[in-house]
């Protein structure tokens, strides 16, 4: 027995021991006023209906006896006396005993169920979950505790009240549609806003669920909310820091695109305004050089000579930034192409460096690439470019281009040559703009081509690398990625 | 020598004027050549007005047509002469130092009839004017109503 059962024993012993007690004085004051026994059967009927009402069914039943033993035993004669050989008094006496029967019976039954009910209701205001009901016209019925803790209001406060005013509710479409899915479905889901006790608004995810009687008549509305007035601000937050990152975006992209405008017009001017000064030195020079010819002297020849290669290499060097700035701003436009188809315009382009040379070619099976044909063209033309120029020094040169096997999501191509290589401490600064790991007077060049290549790999979302050794060739490598 | 078509070379740049002079007239192509500074100027020598009201009417064989230009640029030149009726028959070539792809297709798009980077290199430059003022002012039929020296 746990302490609530204790509990409710000692309860129905107690009430019990009353119960037996007032009746027993009741029925013996009826006796004394010299009540009829008509009399006496109504007021003890009453006091059975009274006794049914508080107590359960065993209670009354237990009441009932005890009434009947008392009135046998302690008030017979002379006021009256009970005999059971008497047929009148054993037809009252059954009587009593069946009327106290089925009227506890039935009290007793709509007792338990209203201790159900109590229990139901009680078990309601164990959720956290806001619950209250209506009736047909949004009057409120019952109100759970959760509804206290979020609107502010008891139960006595808010039962008979008109919903929706008592609520200030802000529906989300016009309520005769809630309403009309409502008695269509049974149910109905939203969003309101509800005005607390306090004036404060609060954002609720309602669930209704309709009510209907036997006669499936719609008798009530049970009205399930949940607060999510935190969750919506937080929503709203994060919607709000969305659209401030999105308006960043567009921000630093302007930017961006502000800079990249500007750098095509350093560009456009650097190409225009640049080379001008230039070819006016180098026209001027050779003037000079023609018209003063037959006074200059061996030295002063060759001081002409100088100023003559200066401009051209400095015109050389605009070219090529000028080139290597493009792949940085123009549109990369991929499609798939042949490599092989590449490599050979490639070395069609490069054909008239390898005048006068010894080079063995060996060019391996070549895959198809997706990426922009024209600057995949010019990183390889870079990269034969090179290779044939640092050859040079060989009686006879050795240029592999190949595909490395067994890649699954890159496609790695390499360019291997038998020339003058490098030492592969300073292979960091091979891709640099400007960085020249060789003499001018060795091998000359502007220190833009590898950096070139790079460029175009990695707007590929490729990787270049090389390797080598200090006169015995070099290796340079640069992956695609397959799409 | 043939007839010789005269040559209308828009440039701002003095050096270059002089250097395109010189090679002209190592090829003695130099005799008909009308120098202008700007696009405004070229406009006006092709409409007969300002500076150029007393000449006759008729359109140069040729346009050398430098592309940065003060007041009136060269594709606006280009684009003014492609658009007029009288003037639209006249070969436009643009010469001009910038490698840019969105002026070559610019020129190549408002109808220009060729595109000509001045090279650094001065033997290059000669070249190239050379072969210019030959094709353009010699060889090449100009279309009729334009001035040639008998």
């Amino acid at each position: 027995m746990n302490h609530n059962q204790i509990h409710r024993f000692w309860r129905s012993a107690a009430q019990c021991l009353l119960g037996s007690i007032v009746l027993a004085v009741l029925t013996f004051v009826c006796f004394r006023l010299n009540a009829s026994v008509t009399t006496a059967a109504l007021l003890y009927l009453i006091v059975v209906v009274l006794a049914s009402l508080t107590g359960s069914f065993v209670l009354s039943a237990v009441l009932s006896i005890t009434a009947i033993l008392f009135l046998d035993y302690f008030f017979t004669a002379p006021f009256f006396r009970l005999t059971l050989s008497e047929p009148l008094d054993a037809v009252a006496l059954v009587t009593f005993l069946g009327t106290a029967l089925v009227i506890t019976s039935l009290m007793s039954k709509r007792k338990r169920a209203e201790e159900v009910l109590r229990e139901q209701a009680n078990l309601l205001n164990l959720t956290h979950d806001t619950i209250f009901v209506r009736d047909m016209s949004n009057v409120i019925t019952y109100w759970n505790r959760g509804a206290q803790e979020l609107y502010g209001w008891t139960a006595e406060e808010a039962i008979g009240k008109q919903a929706h005013q008592f609520l200030q509710t802000v529906f989300p479409l016009p309520i005769d549609e809630i309403r009309a899915e409502l008695l269509r479905t049974d149910r109905w889901e939203g969003e309101l806003t509800h005005t607390k006790a306090d004036g404060t608004r609060v954002v609720v995810a309602s669930r209704w669920s309709l009510q209907r009687d036997e006669r499936q008549q719609p008798v009530a509305m049970l009205e399930t909310n949940n607060d999510i007035t935190e969750r919506k601000r937080a929503e709203q937050e994060i919607r709000k820091l969305n659209a401030e990152l999105e308006q960043r975006v567009i921000e630093r992209t302007d930017e961006l695109k502000a800079t990249n405008k500007e750098l095509e017009a350093f560009a456009y001017s650097v190409s225009h305004d640049l080379r001008a000064p230039l070819r006016h030195m180098a026209g001027y020079a050779e003037l000079l050089q023609k018209s003063a010819a037959s006074i200059l002297d061996e030295k002063s020849r060759r001081y002409m000579t100088m100023i003559l290669e200066a401009a051209k290499r400095m015109g050389d060097l605009i070219d090529d930034l000028l080139a290597f700035s493009r792949i940085g701003r123009a549109e990369a436009q991929k499609t798939m192409v042949s490599l092989e188809q590449l490599v050979k315009e490639a070395l069609n382009e490069v054909r008239p460096e390898t005048d006068g040379r010894n080079i063995v070619w060996r060019i391996g099976a070549l895959p198809n690439l997706y990426g922009d044909r024209s600057m995949l063209r010019l990183a390889l033309v870079n990269l034969i470019s090179n290779a044939i120029k640092f050859t040079r020094t060989r009686p006879q040169a050795e240029i592999e281009i190949g595909c490395v096997d067994g890649k699954e999501n890159e496609t790695v191509v390499f360019i291997r040559d038998n020339g003058v290589g490098f030492d592969m401490k300073y292979v960091n600064k091979l891709f640099g703009v400007f960085q020249r790991l060789h003499r001018a007077e060795e091998f000359e060049g502007t220190g833009i081509g590898l950096a070139t290549v790079q460029r175009i790999i990695n707007r590929h979302g490729g990787r270049v690398w090389a390797e080598g050794l200090v006169d015995r060739g070099a290796t340079l490598y640069f992956s695609v990625p397959k799409s | 020598m043939n007839e010789l078509g005269r040559i209308l070379i828009v440039e701002d740049d003095p050096k270059d004027v002089e250097l395109t002079l010189t090679a002209l007239e190592e090829y003695n192509l130099a005799n008909e050549v009308v120098v202008t500074h700007d696009g405004e100027e070229a406009l006006d020598y092709l409409y007969c007005r300002g500076n150029f009201k007393m000449r006759t009417g008729d359109n140069p064989a040729v346009l050398l047509l430098d592309l940065k230009l003060p007041k009136v640029d060269g594709l606006e030149v280009l684009q003014q002469i492609k658009s007029d009726e009288k003037l639209k028959m006249i070969p436009v070539v643009v010469l001009t130092s910038s490698r840019e792809e969105k002026d070559m297709v610019a020129s190549y798009k408002l109808g220009v009839n060729a595109y000509v980077v001045k090279p650094v290199d001065f033997h290059e430059f000669v070249n190239a004017i050379k072969e210019l003022g030959v094709f353009w002012a010699v060889i090449n039929e100009p279309p009729p109503g334009s001035i040639r020296r008998k």
